[in-house]
């Protein structure tokens, strides 16, 4: 008798014990993923690794993305419904971080944990942040095309969209590598705002006024394909062009040997850790302040993963990139 | 380029306004001016060609525009339309193989999304302006779902001809536009159907008492919309060699500050096509001049938004001193 109602009390403590541990492990979360456009690949890799790693931890997602492009007003909007929503985590990047800060610090008063990932967001008390170093991006790839280029020659600049923080970051970079290379000579700095039709139409009126242009740095894929084009139109076949993402088309383009090496910044990883260490964070475990992934150059030597269409690619362990 | 002649069987009212188009040619001229006395590369053959090309593409997106201005409406969808007729043009040659399925889906596609602007604003008596900025909202949705964030890449060279090909050592998007020009120009001033478009956007009611088929023309001028809107999707995607699903967004500003600068009416009854070509070259300019001066990019809103400015206030000035002294 006393045996059995000891049995009763170890299972009933067994049973306990599984359910209070799976409600701590709090399976079926909620999350509101935050991304810029629906026209940019990179921003759908974003929402592959988001996608797949809540799948993987048993939480869905909602997605919040501007009907038009980058547009801050619907960016602005759809924060105001997340504050009413609720969800259990949400994982930002911002359009315009100094707009959107205040509404971003209200939310997370309000006590819904934020994830920064992809662009930073400001100074507000996110869990954590979860992105690239876009200086040290722009800072590489100049740096590979300076060394391709022997260290000295004449090359143009592709900015991105001016006054964000990705494309003046990268700026930033592209700028200090010039400096460490005495011999190398910036013909020109002009605006392609991350644009294919943008990035044609200004190298093709760069290419009007230099006729030696020896490399082409691009803040974005899409750019640096629009400048391939005009290239390519005006005979110039020997300028050497290299960008930032790691978009497919860009990665063929590595491939085919048009575009000489891109500094990866890759959607999905982000997308893949972010999730993760927002869910972790929010099931009990510490979050690290800054989760910075690594931005690999992708060249003819090893373009081969790149070109993995992201449904087909798997998340990466968020560890491999946690400093300890 | 010559301006069209004014037909002495339409009222002087609506008659081009050739001081207003020589006005802009003085502009025009003024900036090339400056510009190649800082930088003689500026006035060389090749820019120039160069340029052209570059405006072709803003002048097709507003050609059609400039149509349905006249005739008194507004159409916000052309950069959506061109947009997905990109998108699916692209699809159709990249699915079959041959380009000339693309430009049959570019030209139908642009085409039905005009007509369905038309039927909208004459059955359902929507606002223009609502009814083509829901329409952009549509276009831009199906380009959206239809590409799954994506894009279409790798056109057959054989298409590509559209928009990098040559022909007697200019462009074929020149041609292209030249072409078009020239039949938009035909249009307003040589049928009867020009002229009541220009008699409609000055004055509905009375076009409509007139026996003007109100209704019918302006389901024409939509259609019309739509097909070069179609027209400019086949030159992007040849030019550019890939549809994404934001390709027409930024056209649409630039295309409609085209129309304007060009010196027609947002009010209609007003302005003609060789306003419109003269307001891309212009705007056109613009950006090559600072690209070639090497402006920080901090710069380029500012001074675009600035010679815009200039041009319709001079465009203004002209005409109330032309109005005051008639």
């Amino acid at each position: 008798m006393r045996t059995t109602r000891s049995i009763r009390c170890v299972l009933a403590a067994v049973i306990c014990g599984t359910l209070f541990n799976s409600a701590a492990r709090a399976d079926g979360e909620v999350i509101a993923a935050f991304t810029k456009n629906q026209v940019d690949p990179h921003f759908e890799g974003v929402r592959a690794g988001v996608a797949q790693m809540a799948e993987k931890m048993r939480a869905t997602v909602k997605y919040y993305t501007p009907t038009k492009p980058n547009n801050i007003t619907e960016g602005m909007s759809q924060l105001e419904d997340v504050g009413v929503t609720k969800p259990n985590l949400m994982l930002f990047m911002p359009i315009d971080a100094k707009a959107q800060l205040p509404t971003i610090k209200r939310l997370i008063e309000s006590g819904l944990p934020i994830i920064n990932y992809n662009d930073r967001g400001g100074d507000a008390p996110y869990l954590s942040f979860v992105g690239q170093d876009d200086y040290k991006l722009g800072y590489d790839i100049a740096k590979t095309l300076f060394d391709h280029l022997g260290g000295k020659g004449n090359v143009v600049m592709l900015e991105g969209v001016k006054g964000s923080t990705t494309g003046d970051e990268r700026k930033r970079g592209f700028d200090a590598a010039a400096k460490d290379y005495p011999n190398i000579k910036i013909l020109a700095s002009q605006p392609a705002n991350f644009q294919r039709l943008l990035g044609m139409q200004t190298m093709e009126n760069l290419i009007q006024q230099f006729s030696t242009i020896d490399g082409v740095i691009a803040a974005a894929d899409a750019s640096a394909l629009g400048a391939i084009e005009a290239l390519n139109a005006a005979g110039r076949k020997n300028v050497a062009v290299v960008s930032i993402n790691g978009v497919p088309e860009a990665v063929e383009a590595v491939k085919t040997g048009n575009l000489l090496a891109i500094a990866e910044f890759d959607g999905f990883k982000i997308g893949c850790v972010a999730t993760a260490v927002g869910l972790n964070a929010i099931r009990g475990q510490s979050a690290p302040k800054q989760v910075t992934i690594p931005g690999a150059i992708i060249t003819k030597a090893n373009y081969a993963p790149w070109l993995v269409p992201y449904k087909d690619r798997t998340c990466p362990s968020p560890d491999a990139y946690i400093t300890k | 380029m010559t301006v069209p002649a004014t037909l002495d069987i339409r009222p002087s009212s609506l008659s081009p306004d050739a001081a207003a188009l020589l006005g802009r040619f003085v502009l025009i001229a003024l900036i090339a001016g400056a510009l190649t006395a800082v930088d003689p590369g500026f006035a060389s053959v090749s820019n120039l060609l160069n340029m052209l090309r570059q405006a072709s593409l803003l002048f097709l997106v507003a050609s059609g525009l400039t149509l349905v201005i006249i005739g008194g409406g507004l159409d916000l969808s052309v950069g959506a339309n061109l947009t997905l007729s990109a998108c699916l043009a692209a699809a159709a040659i990249k699915t079959t193989g041959n380009p000339w399925y693309g430009v049959a889906v570019a030209i139908g596609a642009g085409t039905l999304i005009g007509y369905a602007n038309g039927l909208m604003i004459n059955r359902l008596q929507l606002p223009p302006f609502l009814a083509t900025f829901g329409m952009l909202w549509v276009a831009q949705g199906i380009a959206y779902w239809f590409m799954a964030g994506q894009t279409i890449y790798g056109m057959p060279m054989s298409f590509r001809y559209f928009g990098t090909g040559f022909f007697l050592g200019v462009p074929l998007p020149i041609w292209i536009t030249l072409v078009v020009c020239l039949a938009c120009s035909i249009l307003l001033h040589r049928t009867t159907f020009g002229r009541e478009a220009y008699f409609m956007g000055a004055n509905q009611t009375a076009a409509l008492l007139s026996g003007v088929p109100v209704e019918r023309r302006r389901l024409l001028l939509y259609v019309l919309s739509g097909l070069t809107a179609g027209i400019a999707s086949l030159v992007y995607l040849a030019r550019l060699n890939a549809a994404e699903p934001g390709i027409g967004e930024p056209l649409l500003l630039p295309a409609i500050a085209a129309v304007l600068v060009g010196g027609t009416s947002l009010f209609g009854g007003n302005g003609n096509i060789v306003g419109t070509v003269l307001g891309a070259i212009l705007l056109t300019i613009i950006v090559n001049g600072l690209n070639l001066l090497n402006v920080a990019a901090t710069w380029h809103p500012f001074v675009n938004g600035a010679v815009v400015l200039v041009a319709i206030i001079a465009d203004l000035v002209i005409s109330r001193r032309r109005s005051g002294s008639e």
